[in-house]
């Protein structure tokens, strides 16, 4: 199954994406597809010989209808929990809606449908492709040659993005950040007598000033806090099990002492 | 670099490894002929020569690193047994590997059924991206059927003096820890099969002096050692016969689907074999649902593969990262046994020859080609350079992973990022190549933030779409 290549960043960002992939199984796919014949001929796994396969790497063998009786191997029946839903040759005919709309042309937003006082309306460009992304995700189509989706997120303007998703919040964070610090400022100066521009020369107070900003930007909800946890935890997880072999060697090779 | 970073921790914990081979058979030296090297870092110079006899090998499994280990162990002149269990074993396998594979390997290029030199990127909204413009016009990725390249490197390996045994193995007597006397041999108790299908085969031992466990995802050879699990992704896939216009398409391109719908973790493909198509896909965390992404693979790609019929339904599993251990004593694991599939890809048959030819000639190097006994440090050495080569490729693809594979935002910022003709040159080199490319610092530059912009973009979209559920 191997592969095939995806793309290399050189620099992978941090931008870790808060959104914890939440998988909604109550997808509305219809499972069997009118226009392929399905006649499933063989199912064979590749531990079929073995016998015993005891350990933890169960094969799944997929449910089939006929089952052809192999002379030399015995096809282990290890039922994971399949989704009874698929159900090789079946005839339910099933039409899946496409998505339309009509500013959607050949594959693409027609920039010139979504003018508003002579320019374009980049909010609404937005919000159409927000609405058919929304669409595909309940009613995934079939990628077509004949009519192929070449939308580019890019064409809608930096400036756009800014003003849409990047002001408000930085208006959000901007507001935490004051009122922290006006109100951390008052603290330490009720509690030291240090003025607000001593407190600026003072090392300590320029950490806690560091802390503050750092905190106000990383933890914005609540499930940030666990979330930055489990982000540190992934990026050093996949080297502790390459480094496993070596944890074994170091510690048995003073027993040969 | 994120890489060399991380790489500088890696060696930190290799360098307290250099100095405790010396501490390892310290009771061999009254045995060891040259008693003046009693402290010398160089363990194996003291193991004993082996008289009248060369060293025996055992490599149990005869895929690509079977293949790969068996003839590289007698071409270094080691005595070697290659046990498998099913010579035609005809593999659910992707079947793609990189040109560097057929040079390395000198493969013939009649074992290569087809040349992939364009692929196809889909994303979760259909936005398709075609990568491979920037291949030039001798590269390719080769698409193999598995049966012919795993029994052309086992036939090469007979050719050059191993025992190919058609064998299943049960399991081996591994002299006992502690005070071991360094001659005691491996016994393999395995089934042998003469032929005859459908007979039980007659039980036989083999005694060894080292063992090379190349068996596979579910190897036997692991357990025996206790080698420790790995989590591992099913991969299942369909071939399917579709009428002759609609393969005209797939001629020489490959097709990659990432969405939901079709993976939550992986990936969905159509790769072109011989004379039909494999779709497929695969997934770690929701195994019980991959029938139904599988259905939701077939949706995507419904236009191209209309009318096709299925001949044939296959499922694997494969491993996401190596086991705890993959060395005891003189037993080690190579290939999918060891776990050495890359992340992000699944990419595992170049790794697999490639660390079964590594570790034939680690072994091959510590016993003087076969005339002294090897020991536990000469099969370390031989996980030291694996995992000093090829650490850097595993964990960007990781990163990547982690990184483009999380939810569907990341992967609509993934296809729009393979559009970039930088990304594509440095992603085919590569995967090509097997080298992590130094690339140009400032496209670099410049592809960090195009990154960032793409990944912010999808996000944005994806919060507005939460919105409208809402």
């Amino acid at each position: 199954m191997s592969l095939f290549p995806p793309p290399l960043t050189r620099l992978p960002p941090s931008f870790s994406s808060k959104h914890h992939f939440i998988f909604k199984p109550t997808l509305s796919i219809r499972p069997t597809n009118p226009p392929l014949l399905l006649s499933t001929f063989k199912a064979s796994t590749d531990d079929g010989g073995a016998g015993v396969s005891a350990s933890a790497a169960t094969v799944v063998e997929p449910k089939s209808e006929q089952k052809e009786p192999d002379a030399s191997e015995s096809v282990p029946v290890a039922e994971e929990n399949s989704n009874g839903a698929v159900a090789f040759g079946g005839g339910v005919k099933v039409e899946v809606s496409k998505f339309e709309d009509p500013r959607w042309i050949s594959g693409t937003w027609d920039l010139k449908q979504f003018e508003k006082d002579g320019e374009t309306d980049w909010d609404a460009v937005i919000d159409a492709e927000v609405r058919r992304r929304k669409w595909l995700e309940g009613n995934p189509e079939s990628s077509s040659n004949d009519d192929p989706v070449v939308f580019d997120t890019s064409i809608i303007p930096w400036w756009a993005w800014m003003k849409r998703f990047h002001l408000p919040e930085a208006e959000l964070l901007n507001g935490r950040a004051a009122m922290i610090g006006f109100f951390m400022a008052y603290l330490v100066d009720s509690l030291t007598g240090v003025g607000v521009v001593d407190q600026m020369g003072n090392f300590f107070c320029k950490t806690l000033l560091f802390v503050a900003v750092v905190g106000v930007l990383l933890i914005r909800k609540n499930e940030d806090l666990e979330t930055l946890k489990t982000l540190l935890e992934e990026t050093t997880f996949y080297d502790r099990q390459w480094q496993a072999t070596w944890q074994d060697e170091t510690s048995s090779s003073p027993k040969n002492e | 670099m994120t890489s060399s970073v991380v790489f500088k921790s890696f060696t930190a914990l290799r360098h307290s490894s250099v100095e405790h081979p010396k501490l390892i058979h310290p009771h061999t030296t009254p045995n060891s002929p040259f008693p003046y090297r009693r402290f010398r870092i160089t363990a194996s110079k003291s193991s004993p020569k082996l008289q009248n006899r060369n060293l025996r090998v055992a490599v149990i499994g005869g895929g690509p690193a079977g293949g790969a280990a068996a003839e590289t162990l007698a071409k270094g002149g080691i005595e070697t047994y290659l046990i498998e269990r099913k010579m035609d074993n005809c593999k659910p396998c992707g079947g793609a590997i990189p040109l560097c594979m057929v040079g390395e390997f000198d493969l013939p290029l009649d074992i290569i059924d087809r040349r992939v030199t364009k692929m196809k990127m889909i994303s979760p909204s259909n936005v398709a991206v075609d990568i491979g413009k920037t291949l030039k016009p001798h590269e390719y990725i080769g698409m193999v059927r598995r049966e012919v390249l795993d029994a052309y490197l086992r036939e090469r390996a007979s050719e050059n003096g191993a025992k190919v045994i058609n064998g299943l193995f049960l399991k081996m007597d591994i002299p006992t820890r502690g005070n071991e006397n360094v001659k005691t041999p491996y016994v393999l108790h395995y089934t042998e099969y003469d032929g005859k299908k459908g007979a039980t085969g007659e039980k036989k031992t083999l005694e060894v002096d080292a063992v090379i466990g190349a068996d596979g995802a579910n190897s036997r050879v692991a357990k025996s050692i206790d080698a420790g699990d790995y989590e591992y992704a099913i991969a299942f896939q369909e071939r399917i016969k579709i009428p002759n216009d609609k393969m005209v398409y797939y001629e020489d391109l490959a097709e990659m689907y990432v969405g939901d719908d079709v993976s939550p973790d992986f990936y969905g493909w159509v790769f072109p074999k011989c004379d039909h198509v494999a779709v497929g896909t695969g997934t770690v965390t929701h195994k019980g649902d991959i029938k139904k992404f599988q259905a939701a693979t077939r949706n995507r790609a419904r236009d191209k593969i209309l009318g096709g019929k299925i001949i044939r339904v296959e499922a694997h599993p494969i491993p996401e990262h190596p086991r705890p251990r993959r060395v005891l004593g003189r037993v080690a694991l190579v290939g999918d046994a060891a776990g050495y599939v890359t992340k992000c890809s699944g990419e595992g048959i170049y790794f697999a020859a490639k660390s079964g030819r590594m570790c034939a000639e680690a072994i091959v190097e510590g016993s003087e080609n076969g005339k002294k006994m090897v020991d536990e440090s000469d099969l370390r050495k031989y996980l030291e350079k694996w995992d000093k080569t090829y650490w850097p490729t595993y964990k960007v693809l990781d990163v990547l992973q982690k990184v483009f594979y999380r939810s569907n935002p990341a992967r609509e910022a993934f296809v729009e990022m393979c559009a970039d003709e930088y990304v594509q040159k440095m992603t085919f080199d590569s995967y090509l190549y097997k080298k992590v490319a130094p690339g140009n610092p400032l496209e670099d530059l410049k592809l960090a933030v195009n990154t960032i912009g793409s990944l912010v973009r999808a996000s944005a979209l994806r919060r507005e779409m939460e919105k409208l559920s809402v």
